[in-house]
């Protein structure tokens, strides 16, 4: 056996006076090491901006005209003291999930939808309500929307989902929140391109696979990363559309 | 096949080779194993997910104790030998995938301004 004398540590009983010193010095660093390193690993993690569910507005209900891109967006005819008329709504289900079922039949259709905003920064979308009520049908007929094509654009920017980009998520981009895009675009919310620098005002952009088909599985592989890309590119309303080549998408150096 | 059907697919395989590991064990070989399990039934679909996932243990264990190979004191003589290995290589570990990831990511491509390939058609309605 060991010598007598060695110190021995029984968690019930007093340390041994040689341990206590060992243990305390050791707790000590542990503390200092894990706090050092948290405060390290997040002060190298972009801060995102202020965003979330606006639970605290309550239901929005508004009346506009359903275009599919081939994901849904409302244009807004008809609003409220929130959002105004004129305005151009991105739409998402509950969790990770679309509404392109509920709405398949409704392009160029005017439509009541019923929903929760989704907001950060000057941005937003609206999470329809589940329930038959999120969308109903409106009588009358839909006036005439303009879509202005901007041409073809190479860009340079990052792919992620509409839904966690527009606040369910924070931060709702990067590497670290790739798993979870990819599983929202799956389940079809409209995806969403962010620009390294702005177009027009705007650094965000719906975006499809050529032709009005939707976003082909092969930028599922880029999602959450810095890419850059061709596409054509037009506004509806307040919100930009990007049609990619998807023969065109590269990761970008560094 | 993307990355996505790749990783989804070797979970797949893994699975389903777990799936075969836990029917033959929880059927016939853990009575060979452990006697205490011997006309126990109800608890062997609780360790069935243990099973999915660390089903190469399960198969080697199984193999060491059916067959008479097993030394017992020796199970924990080779755990204390390599705690203190263990213990050094895990920090070293943690460091080395931080720096790793550090060096490897992307930075976001603000330098890269957005281009106009081509002008753009009459607006539609």
């Amino acid at each position: 056996m060991s010598d007598k004398n060695t110190p021995f540590f029984v968690g019930y009983l007093p340390s041994p006076g040689p341990l206590r010193w060992f243990l305390m010095t050791t707790i000590g660093l542990f503390i200092a090491t894990f706090v050092s390193a948290g405060l390290f690993i997040g002060a190298t993690q972009d801060a995102p901006m202020p965003s979330g569910f606006r639970f605290d507005y309550g239901p929005q209900t508004v009346t506009g005209v359903i275009e599919l891109t081939p994901y849904p967006i409302l244009r807004v005819t008809q609003g409220n003291e929130l959002i105004q008329e004129g305005k151009t709504l991105m739409l998402a289900g509950q969790g990770k999930n679309g509404i392109d079922q509920r709405v398949m039949e409704a392009d160029g259709q005017l439509r009541s939808i019923t929903g929760i905003v989704l907001q950060r920064g000057t941005i937003d979308m609206l999470q329809v309500d589940g329930r038959a009520r999120g969308v109903v049908d409106v009588e009358g007929t839909a006036p005439p929307m303009e879509t202005v094509p901007l041409g073809r654009w190479s860009l340079a920017g990052e792919i992620c989902d509409g839904k966690c980009l527009y606040g369910a998520m924070r931060p709702g981009t990067g590497l670290a929140h790739r798993a979870c895009a990819a599983l929202c675009l799956i389940g079809d919310v409209p995806p969403v391109f962010v620009s390294s620098q702005p177009i027009e005002g705007s650094d965000f952009m719906l975006i499809t696979g050529p032709d009005g088909t939707v976003l082909p599985r092969a930028a599922y592989d880029f999602i959450g990363q810095f890419v850059s890309l061709e596409g054509d590119l037009e506004r509806r309303g307040d919100v930009m559309i990007l049609r990619i080549d998807p023969q065109t998408m590269e990761l970008t150096a560094g | 096949m993307d990355q996505a059907e790749i990783i989804l697919m070797i979970v797949r395989i893994w699975g389903v080779i777990g799936a075969v590991v836990a029917l033959g064990f929880l059927t016939f070989g853990i009575d060979q194993v452990d006697e205490d399990a011997q006309d126990a039934y109800v608890f062997r679909p609780l360790i069935v997910p243990g099973i999915l996932l660390i089903w190469p243990i399960v198969i080697w264990r199984w193999f060491v104790l059916a067959t008479g190979r097993d030394h017992w004191p020796n199970r924990y003589h080779t755990r204390r030998r390599n705690h203190h290995w263990v213990g050094m290589l895990m920090p070293i570990a943690i460091i080395v995938i931080l720096a790793t990831g550090w060096s490897v990511r992307q930075t976001w491509p603000a330098h890269i301004a957005p281009v106009q390939l081509s002008a753009p058609q009459e607006p539609t309605q």
